[in-house]
């Protein structure tokens, strides 16, 4: 930077001139090439004069800066020919005061002049100067925020000139990277922004820069530049570019949250509202016709997982203290306009419902996150008010907990209650830290904002299913406890649900066009490619995927099987929860349901009996065990007993199949209420079953489950023949064969290969007495290890 | 409630902002407790001393300053505790951000209670000698192992990376 100053001395700028003057031509039309023909139509030199006039009002000490190329200066800009504009001795130049001379390096190194001569870099400051004070009286919205803009500011130079600013109070000056911002003054007005309407006129003008500069400019320009003009279009006030922030910022970032505001958000432009209008709309292109959900989402310049900015509280007081302390004209506005703007314009398009309708939950009462803003409407409320206390001195915990089952509020806040005491001790040494807030409520108020959006949900069964029957079963526990008379304690779950919008795509078609525009966003995603899906039928192939394709069609049919039961088992919750008019087509689906399942244990859509095949099929699969251990309930009862005869007739084979999961031992339990709701003729039929050929009897035993369920037939044959003695399971042999045989084979059965069962039922005992011998009796007791006491 | 309701001029379109309540700076102080009951937030964790483990095995201790959704977080005056046997040494590394996928588990110290532990602190230069020669002492065993297990044909993959996949 330093090195402007000393080619200073050069002072090349005849020779520059010359080349300059025939280059601007070119700039000029470099301009319009690339910011369109009506970027800038004005006529950049009165506005110098105007700006020159401006500047005249201001008499600033320290050294001022020009930031090099200062607007729109003339080609003849020695500064003896602006005499309005040359208030700025060159005693300036050799910086005395610490302050100028930083603002000087800065400036000049910002303007990146070579040729730096005296009154050049005057005069550019001067135009910069009057520039600000132009912008300053068109907006003073703009004025108090963030940084002069510095045209390709090299980092290096900006890092230095920013820590030599360090001496001056008012430390907003950002180095922007895009150059194409004419300077303005440096640290009298930092603050003072360029509005990117003037993009032409944020060219340096050609005289003052070299041709290589001017080049560089352009090409460094061209990008954010058209950044700029576009972000302009869309929201003038959303348009933040990006922000390199220097080294020798951070060290004003501690003092000052205004400087990280800007280190996130960057700079607003905003053109001055004189210019705004026209020249807005010569650019613009039409605005984009999709909706906020169906086509593309808001433009956001500021990327979405920015957290807020500072409030504005906080931001207005930070305001009046620095600001008030620099050598600043009191012009100096509301310096938050902007930001308190870009905040506003960010929640909005979070979805926080501060100002206009959150743009993402259409259609009438969606939920809305509502945090530290007004109660969402009623009708969404959670069940009764919490019972402690009126809404308006409600504790914080209130707005965040609205779907929360009334119960766990409760929990909550007598939790909150009683570590209320404990706080102290740690909160008073948390308000001595020095560093602590630096986080501030906004921004954990977003982080929670965004952790409560997670939980919102429009089927809360679904999303959330094991908080809702968690606090469904206490609330039934507690039922149960107490009585009846307490009805105010149980309160019904009523889950604020998001409005479930069905969003159909249109595609936007303009008038009298031919044919529909696919705008693909990220809410309706265009189809890029046509995948047809094509089979191979090649006989070969099919052959040899012939099993794996069976193991497929197999786990397939337990999938569908799985999502249709799933859906039986939910029905009574959903009947119940249900309004009215909905049940009877619940009903309806739920009886369609369940024939879906039926059908698909048969094998042949006419044929009424369970497929052996399939359930065997099934069963192969650890999820078809679980399945059918499952569905077994749900099923209706002749079915289910063919279900459990199929079990039983193909036990060694599922026994095999079942080597590896082990879990035949699932079925137990509704295979057992299945066989207790048996008929006598039908438990003779089982037992039949699994006795089956010769040698099954032998892989029963062997098995766990086999074990199992033989006792559990027995104990069922016992206990009918105990509580009826008419019962006609002895009216043919059938049964006392069966038993026969069944202790004969458990007797010669060798110990080791007799598998334990899992639980041995207490009337075993009785029904072997009644036909075996008392020798047997005892053996049969020694080996099954059925206890006398259950006689 | 003291509000503030400020107005501003955007073009042409006039944006309410929303309500600033003056309270809000009293409100910091009730809402020390539990931000997101339901679920577990670092909200309630913020300004407090925490103990950090990574994914990398690195122990990192700091004031908890700042988190995000996604769980990142940001220390302050972090101090990285490398632990070798019954020894310890600190590393005062300054500022951190920890991404959070790399979070192993998050612990916040109590300042309260009274230390009693086994552990004795040393230099940063002894504990990293320390850490040196176990992590010599380490690759040494490995390799023997490595030896050995290919003197009888097998082979181990190195489960340098196995935390990736």
């Amino acid at each position: 930077m330093f090195r402007f100053q000393s080619l200073n001395e050069d002072c090349m700028l005849e020779e520059e001139d010359d080349g300059l003057i025939e280059d601007e031509d070119e700039i000029d039309q470099f301009n319009d090439d690339t910011f369109g023909a009506g970027a800038i139509d004005d006529d950049w030199q009165e506005e110098h004069k105007r700006l020159a006039e401006l500047d005249e009002r201001d008499e600033l000490g320290a050294g001022l800066g020009f930031g090099g190329g200062g607007m729109g200066g003339d080609s003849d800009l020695s500064t003896s020919e602006r005499p309005s504009s040359t208030r700025i001795p060159s005693s300036v130049v050799h910086p005395p005061p610490p302050s100028s001379l930083a603002s000087l390096s800065f400036s000049s190194s910002s303007s990146r002049l070579p040729p730096s001569d005296v009154e050049d870099r005057v005069g550019e400051g001067d135009l910069a100067e009057s520039l600000a004070r132009l912008i300053l009286d068109a907006d003073p919205a703009i004025a108090g925020v963030g940084a002069a803009e510095r045209p390709g500011l090299p980092p290096g130079s900006s890092g230095s000139g920013l820590s030599a600013l360090r001496g001056l109070d008012q430390p907003r000056v950002l180095p922007q990277p895009s150059p194409i911002l004419p300077p303005t003054q440096p640290h009298q007005h930092p603050q003072h922004q360029l509005p990117p309407g003037l993009p032409a006129s944020g060219l340096p003008p050609s005289s003052m820069l070299s041709y290589q500069q001017q080049q560089h400019l352009l090409r460094r320009g061209t990008a954010p530049m058209g950044q700029m003009s576009s972000h302009s279009i869309w929201e003038n006030s959303m348009g933040f570019g990006p922000v390199s922030v220097t080294p020798g910022l951070l060290t004003h970032m501690e003092d000052n949250p205004l400087m990280s505001i800007i280190k996130e958000v960057g700079h607003p432009k905003r053109a001055p509202q004189g210019r705004n209008d026209e020249d807005l709309s010569e650019r613009a292109p039409p605005p984009r016709s999709s909706s906020p959900v169906i086509g593309s989402p808001p433009v956001r310049a500021v990327p979405i997982g920015t957290p807020p900015k500072q409030p504005m509280s906080h931001a207005l007081n930070h305001q009046n203290s620095p600001l008030c302390r620099g050598p600043f004209p009191p012009r100096v506005g509301p310096v938050l306009s902007q930001i308190q703007r870009a905040q506003l314009l960010n929640s909005q398009v979070a979805g926080f419902p501060r100002g206009g309708p959150p743009p993402l939950l259409p259609g009438g009462g969606g939920f809305r996150p509502f945090f530290g803003g007004p109660p969402p409407p009623h009708g969404h409320r959670m069940g009764p008010p919490p019972p402690h206390g009126p809404p308006n001195h409600a504790p914080p915990l209130r707005h965040n907990t609205t779907h929360l089952h009334p119960q766990h509020r409760r929990m909550l806040t007598q939790r909150m209650q009683s570590r209320g005491g404990d706080r102290r001790p740690g909160m008073d040494r948390r308000s001595r830290d020095p560093y602590s807030n630096l986080m501030t409520q906004k921004e954990k108020e977003w982080v929670t904002k965004i952790q409560m959006m997670q939980l919102q949900s429009t089927d809360p069964y679904l999303d959330d299913y094991y908080y809702q029957n968690y606090y469904e079963k206490m609330e039934k526990r507690q039922e149960k406890e107490q009585d009846s008379s307490k009805k105010e304690h149980t309160t019904k779950l009523i889950t604020p649900q998001v409005a479930k919008v069905e969003h159909t795509y249109r595609p936007v078609q303009f008038a009298g066009s031919l044919g529909k525009l696919t705008v693909s966003s990220v809410n309706n995603p265009r189809k890029m490619i046509d995948a047809v899906v094509t089979t191979r039928s090649d006989d070969e192939e099919k052959r040899e995927k012939q099993v794996w394709n069976k193991r497929r069609q197999i786990l397939y049919t337990v999938e569908k099987m799985y999502s249709l039961l799933l859906e039986v088992q939910d029905f009574e919750k959903c009947f119940v929860q249900a309004p009215e008019e909905d049940r009877e087509a619940l009903l309806e689906q739920h009886k369609s349901n369940t024939e879906q399942l039926c059908s698909s244990l048969r094998e042949k859509e006419w044929d009424d009996r369970v497929s052996d095949e399939q359930c065997v099929m099934i069963m192969s699969v650890r999820k078809g065990k679980r399945l059918i251990s499952r569905l077994l309930p749900f099923l209706p009862s002749m079915q289910a007993a063919a279900v459990v005869m199929a079990i039983a007739r193909n036990l060694p084979a599922l026994a095999k199949k079942d080597k590896q999961d082990q879990v035949l031992c699932w079925l137990v339990e509704p295979v057992s209420a299945v066989i207790q709701s048996l008929s006598s003729a039908s438990l003779t039929d089982l037992l039949q079953e699994l006795q089956g050929s010769e040698g099954q009897l032998a892989t029963v035993l062997h098995n766990k489950f086999g074990v199992t369920l033989l006792y559990v037939i027995l104990s069922e044959g016992e206990r009918m023949q105990s509580s009826d003695p008419n019962c006609q399971l002895m009216d043919d042999n059938r049964w006392t064969e069966l038993v026969f045989s069944v202790t004969r084979e458990l007797l010669s059965v060798p110990s080791s290969s007799l598998s334990p069962p899992l639980f041995t039922p207490p009337n075993l005992l009785s029904l072997f007495s009644r036909y075996v011998d008392r020798q047997r009796l005892e053996l049969l007791q020694d080996k099954l290890q059925i206890s006398a006491l259950s006689r | 409630m003291d509000k503030v309701c400020c107005c501003l001029e955007v073009d042409t379109h006039v944006i309410v902002t929303g309500v600033m309540s003056l309270y809000a700076h009293k409100k910091q102080q009730q809402h020390k407790m539990n931000y997101v009951p339901g679920t577990a937030s670092l909200i309630d964790d913020i300004d407090k001393k925490h103990l950090v483990l990574l994914r990398d095995g690195r122990t990192l201790i700091g004031y908890l300053r700042s988190i995000d959704q996604f769980a990142n977080l940001v220390f302050h005056q972090t101090v990285e505790r490398i632990h070798v046997g019954k020894k310890f040494g600190d590393i005062p590394r300054g500022i951190f951000i920890v991404r959070g996928e790399n979070v192993v588990l998050l612990g916040e110290i109590d300042m309260d209670k009274p230390c009693d532990t086994v552990l004795q602190q040393v230099s940063i230069e002894e504990i990293l000698e320390e850490q040196r020669l176990q992590q010599q002492a380490k690759q040494e065993t490995e390799k023997v192992k490595m030896q050995v297990l290919k003197d009888r044909g097998l082979s181990i993959p190195k489960a340098d990376n196995l935390d990736e996949y």
